[in-house]
């Protein structure tokens, strides 16, 4: 349905997202959000190696599996720390989060 | 029993160590046996070790311990190895024994002095330094030997720091010979970069072969070591800091100023000979320095009137014979006139220590007189010393050293007439001033009352080294005077021995025209400073002996020339380039590395976005730089 | 799984053990002690099956790790430097907090992370191992609660990492795309020298961007001062010494199998990386009043000079890296030690003025500091100034086979490191102000745990005594890592 090309666009576009995402937004969480998309594009980008590549091996799906799985417990720890942060500092708004410069 | 020489350089360290950090807690007594103790415990391992080296002697005359792998590189393996054959045998019982000798001497001399521990904390550094300096194995280890030795010997000049002329002599005196060794650093280099290695029989056995005769690298390398052997033996043209450094406590000049530190230039050479060997116009500088510097520091002795200045004009003197003997080839003569000097001039040292203590710290000669009968042991043992300087005959060991140094200068085909003659006038110079030394100090009027004897501490030493002087000869007698051969039979296992011999006729000869030169200069010295001293004090009061007089009061004028000649320039210099034209660059790179500092310092933000940016940022250079390499 | 696999493993089995153990000995008891204890004689156990499983040789288990002399050297030295960060910990979180258990599980976990990384020989695995470290060290950095800063090192270390590690893991799927396996022997034959497509190119550049997050190099350092410096002493210590350790192991292997030199690219981009990390190190540290931040830019400046002997490549470059690291993290471990015990209950003792005046009031450990400091700078007598050497060393022996950049690489080194010894030395300087009696600061009053002094003393002993007799270390660390390139 895609050539490779396509997919690689696909999750070139992805990852950038996920970064502008992290960069541009002030929420917190939302970063998280950005992070998790990036690594979701990476994701991406081993099944179309699958697919498209070495249909026979199974290396990408172990990956994928394992990112995912990774990702989540990231992702709890990351929210953990946000709770403590809103906790500490009243708001997740990071650019008022700025105690440390220099 | 080879295998315990690593004790004999480590345990004054270790005495110089426990000295250092906890010499302040401990009681007067310990100190004493502390400091002492630890050299000599080292002269115990090294006679020991020297005894089985004499009875059973190793395979190939020499024994080498590595303590452990220094560097290790591609290029360079160094060891921090010691090395033990003859020379190193018999450098290390000097120091050791005389060494040990005068720190029992300072326990008493220095008895009073609130630096008690410093004191011999500094001097156990230094033998421990100058035991490295000899028992190295390679160039490395004995370099460090050697800037151990300038460091104590700096730190104890101006031991009595409170009063500043001390601290500029101790100045004066590390500056000097540091121009000396950064020629024998220089001259290390060149070793290196030829030969790959820094191991002392390794080079010395590739010599040879890499460096035809008066090959020029041989030459430099060997002038570049004449150099830093010229400075630390205060020859000339560097032996200006040597009369300065008496500053110092009498044992420090005993010790450092005369029996060992001086004489590293002359190990120097004569562990280096082959090196020498190959640049036969260095080794006549060698004879030719030696020569002069005799005569000049021996004329220099007749003026002065502080007691301590005349022996250390003594000494540089005699470092003069050694240095004459490396240059005609007699390894072996230089060294035994090492170890006969060492006895006799630390014995003179410690004599002179002794008067001056009881004369409560007067050193002038003209203000001293009739001691002998005040001071009796100290008298004779002086005597003992003075006679073996003055080289009396048959009974002293100054007169076999230094009679072997004028056969050697006569005979070997290196030598000429013209440095026997040095050296002969030197003896006639040096019997004399010696001994215008013992009659004004011990004959004649008593003019300044001393105070007490000398202790036990003080006298045994002396006793001790008196008799060295006088029976120490006995080890290396002329042919015709029983023909012993101890000596360099022994060394002649390390150095080459002398070319050419001479018939025992012709040694006679010499032997009695140096003996004549020796009882004239004492004939001399009776009738001027004991018989008639006021005709001989009228006649110095005329206006052109006392202008040279005045001249060989001042060294020669040596001091009035440097001064001239370097360090007025160099001060000016100094004061010209106060704002430091060259520090502009530095100033320079500091400031630039402000400004960079700010600006990357602007880049930690603190914000979290800011550096997300920052690493995509990174990202996306090296992307670039990928993609268009 | 045969017996020797099970030997090679076992030091990771029994890190990983330790963490379950622990969690199982929360349920039993909330003491400190003995979870500190239980920790202990985990790590004691690792150290013992380390030298276990020496005598074997490179061992693969599975298909993601190789436990070879080189990975056992790397887990053992991890290990030692655990057990002193244990006890470090031991004594920063004893009144601090009651929460003790769930510090020590995450700790020994991120260690296990550690091992796995020096034994990796997959993509795999290193994403596994350094996401153990990662999301650990998350935990650990934002542990105390009531501390602000320490929550905001938490969440920048969380989320640029995360960045980093998506970034790492889109050009490891690049290049499993490219050559389909993620194993790094297979993908060091298939990568051709002169390889030069773009998902190659491409996937390289952004696995070498991912690794140089970890490491701290330039310009991917930005997170490290902050989060250094927000996060309680001894993580910082563990996040200077065994995530930098693991991960520099981790490096070495991968491109030990791809001959650097002869890629122009990828010696590119790591030159470049070397040069910017050991300039903005040592210039960022120039004015810093903060000790920990000091460290972080004098990490950044450290990993760059490593980076020198990395691209050396060969054995001699391999070994000169390995034992700059194995003299660098015992002095990092003294100098945290210090702070640690020097710390009081409401902040660390992390600014520079804290120790305004420590030689006149405490000359020993004003003295072990500063022996700790030179070894940083690399002064000699100290294993940072051997270190430093055979960097060098293997700097200018590459630069004379046939690379002239490596002049470049050297120059920078040494302009590098005199820039560096002004903030050491000014740190020295601040222990002989002099602060007129009742302005001293409190820290250098405090009473050093017995803990913490016999740390310190290993520690600085043994930077000294790889300054002073290198030679059987360095015979050591040869034999270990020589068997990697035969």
């Amino acid at each position: 349905m895609f050539s490779i090309t396509g997919l690689l666009t696909i999750s070139g576009i992805l990852f950038v997202a996920g970064a502008a995402a992290l960069i541009t937004r002030r929420n917190a969480v939302a970063a998280l959000m950005g992070v998790e998309l990036m690594l979701n594009a990476a994701n991406l980008n081993f099944v179309a190696g699958w697919r498209y590549f070495w249909p026979e091996r199974l290396d990408a799906h172990v990956a994928v599996l394992l990112v995912i799985t990774v990702a989540a417990a990231e992702a709890a720890v990351g929210l953990a720390i946000i709770l403590n942060l809103y906790r500490k500092f009243g708001t997740v708004d990071l650019e008022q989060i700025r105690l440390m410069r220099g | 029993m080879y295998s315990l020489i690593w004790l004999v350089p480590i345990v004054p360290f270790a005495g110089f160590l426990l000295l250092a950090f906890a010499g302040r807690y401990l009681p007067r007594r310990a100190v004493a046996i502390i400091g002492p103790g630890a050299v000599g415990l080292s002269a115990a391992v090294m006679l020991l070790i020297s005894g089985q080296f004499l009875a059973a002697p190793p395979a190939g005359y020499a024994y080498e311990q590595t303590l452990w792998s220094w560097i290790a590189t591609g290029g360079l393996e160094v060891g921090f190895t010691l090395y033990l054959d003859p020379l190193s045998v018999v450098m290390g019982c000097v120091i050791t024994v005389v060494g040990f000798l005068i720190h029992v001497y300072a326990t008493a001399y220095m008895a009073e002095d609130e630096g008690y521990s410093k004191f011999f904390a500094y001097m156990n550094l230094f033998v421990g330094a100058m035991l490295l300096l000899v028992l190295g194995q390679n160039l490395l280890v004995l370099y460090l030997g050697w800037e151990g030795v300038g460091l104590c010997s700096y730190l104890l000049i101006g031991f009595w720091y409170k009063k500043p002329e001390n601290g500029a002599a101790a100045m004066k005196a590390f500056i000097v010979t540091r121009i000396g060794d950064v020629a024998l650093l220089i001259g290390l280099f060149l070793l290196v970069v030829q030969f790959g290695t820094l191991d002392i029989p390794a080079i010395l056995a590739a010599a040879p072969g890499a460096w035809a005769v008066g090959a020029p690298a041989a030459v430099a390398a060997a002038l570049l070591l004449l150099g830093g052997a010229v400075g630390k033996s205060a020859q000339l043209p560097l032996q200006t800091w040597l009369p300065d450094a008496m500053a110092g406590p009498t044992p420090v000049s005993a010790l450092i100023h005369a029996a060992t530190m001086v004489t590293a230039g002359v190990y120097l050479i004569a562990r280096l000979h082959a090196l020498f060997a190959l640049a036969p116009g260095a080794l006549l500088l060698v004879g030719i320095i030696g020569a002069a510097t005799l005569l000049l520091a021996a004329f220099s002795a007749l003026a002065q009137h502080d007691l301590k200045r005349i022996l250390a004009y003594s000494t540089i003197s005699q470092l003069g014979y050694m240095f004459l003997a490396l240059g005609v080839g007699a390894w072996t003569a230089a060294l035994f006139h090492f170890m006969t000097h060492a006895f006799f001039k630390a014995l003179l040292f410690l004599g002179a220590g002794a008067i001056i203590h009881s004369l409560r710290d007067e050193q002038n000669i003209f203000r001293m007189g009739g001691l002998r009968r005040r001071l009796p042991a100290v008298y004779w043992t002086f005597l003992a010393g003075a006679l073996a300087l003055a080289a009396a005959p048959l009974i002293t060991a100054g007169f076999y050293s230094k009679d072997l140094i004028l056969f050697a200068a006569w005979v070997s085909p290196v030598g000429n007439r013209w440095l026997w003659g040095a050296g002969l006038l030197g003896a006639f110079l040096t019997a004399l001033y010696t001994f215008r030394m013992v009659f004004l100090v011990f004959h004649g009027p008593e003019r300044t009352a001393p105070h007490g004897r000398p202790g036990p501490a003080m006298t045994v030493p002396l006793m001790i080294l008196a008799l060295l002087s006088l029976l120490g000869g006995f080890v290396e007698t002329p042919a015709d005077l029983g023909g012993v051969h101890l000596f360099s039979s022994f060394l002649g296992h390390a150095l080459p021995g002398l070319a050419a011999h001479g018939s025992p006729a012709l040694e006679a000869a010499l032997q009695l025209l140096s003996t004549v030169a020796v009882l004239g200069g004492i004939a001399l010295a009776y009738q001027l400073y004991l018989r008639r001293r006021e005709a001989t004090a009228r006649w110095l009061a005329r206006p052109a002996p006392d202008a040279a007089r005045r001249l060989l009061l001042a060294g020669w004028g040596f001091d009035w020339l440097y001064d001239r000649l370097f360090v007025r320039p160099f001060v000016w210099l100094a004061t010209v380039n106060k704002d430091d034209s060259v520090d502009a660059f530095f100033r320079g790179l500091a400031r630039a590395s402000l400004l960079l500092h700010g600006a990357l310092s602007r880049a930690q933000t603190g914000n979290l976005r800011w550096y997300a940016v920052g690493f995509a940022l990174g990202v996306m250079a090296l992307l670039a730089i990928v993609v268009f390499r | 799984m045969t017996h020797a696999q099970l030997t090679a493993l076992l030091p990771v089995i029994l890190l990983a053990g330790t963490a379950v153990a622990l969690l199982l000995v929360q349920a039993i008891t909330r003491s400190h002690r003995v979870t500190a204890g239980v920790t202990l004689a985990g790590l004691a156990a690792a150290l013992v099956a380390v030298t276990r499983a020496l005598p074997q040789g490179a061992t693969p288990v599975t298909a993601l790790l190789t436990i070879d002399r080189f990975a056992l050297l790397y887990t053992g030295l991890l290990a030692l430097i655990g057990i002193g960060l244990t006890l470090l910990s031991f004594l920063y979180l004893a009144g601090r907090t009651r929460l003790t258990g769930a510090y020590y599980i995450l700790f020994t976990l991120a260690l296990a992370g550690g091992a796995v990384l020096a034994s990796s020989a997959h993509f795999a695995a290193f994403f596994l191992g350094l996401e153990m470290i990662s999301v650990s060290l998350f935990a650990l950095a934002a542990y105390r609660r009531d501390d602000p800063a320490g929550i905001e090192a938490g969440m920048k270390y969380l989320v640029l990492a995360g960045v980093a590690t998506a970034v790492l893991l889109f050009g490891a799927a690049l290049l499993y795309a490219r050559y389909g396996t993620m194993a790094f022997a297979a993908l060091g034959t298939a990568i051709a020298p002169g390889a030069g497509d773009p998902l190659t190119l491409a996937g390289i550049a952004l696995v070498v961007a991912g690794i140089g997050f970890k490491l701290t190099l330039a310009p991917f350092h930005l997170w490290a001062p902050d989060v250094y410096e927000g996060a309680p002493a001894p993580v910082t210590g563990f996040i200077a010494t065994i995530s930098k350790a693991a991960v520099f192991a981790l490096l070495l292997r991968l491109f030990t199998q791809v001959h650097l030199r002869e890629h122009p690219a990828l010696f590119a981009i790591f030159a470049t990386l070397a040069i910017a990390s050991i300039f903005a190190g040592n210039l960022l540290g120039l004015r810093q009043m903060n000790l920990k931040r000091v460290l972080a830019y004098s990490s950044v400046a450290n990993m760059g000079y490593l980076l020198i002997a990395f691209l050396a490549g060969g054995p001699a470059g391999a070994i000169a890296a390995t034992f700059y690291l194995t003299a660098y993290l015992p002095a990092l471990l003294g100098i945290f030690t210090l702070l640690t015990a020097l710390s009081g209950r409401e902040r660390d003792a992390d600014a520079i003025a804290d120790y305004a005046g420590l030689a006149w009031r405490r000359p020993v450990l004003a003295a072990a500091f500063t022996v700790l400091l030179l070894s940083l700078a690399g002064i000699p007598l100290t294993g940072g100034f051997i270190g430093k050497f055979y960097v060098a060393l293997t700097g200018v022996s590459a630069a004379l086979a046939g690379s002239p950049a490596f002049w470049a690489l050297v120059g920078a080194l040494v302009v590098g490191s005199v820039i560096g010894l002004y903030y050491y030395l000014r740190i020295v300087l601040a222990f002989f102000q002099r602060t007129p009696a009742g302005e001293e600061p409190a820290a250098i009053t405090r009473r050093v745990p017995d803990a913490a002094a016999i740390v310190l003393t290993l520690s600085t002993l043994a930077v000294l005594w790889l300054g002073v007799l290198p030679g059987n270390t360095l015979t050591l660390i040869s034999l270990l890592v020589e068997e990697w390139f035969r």
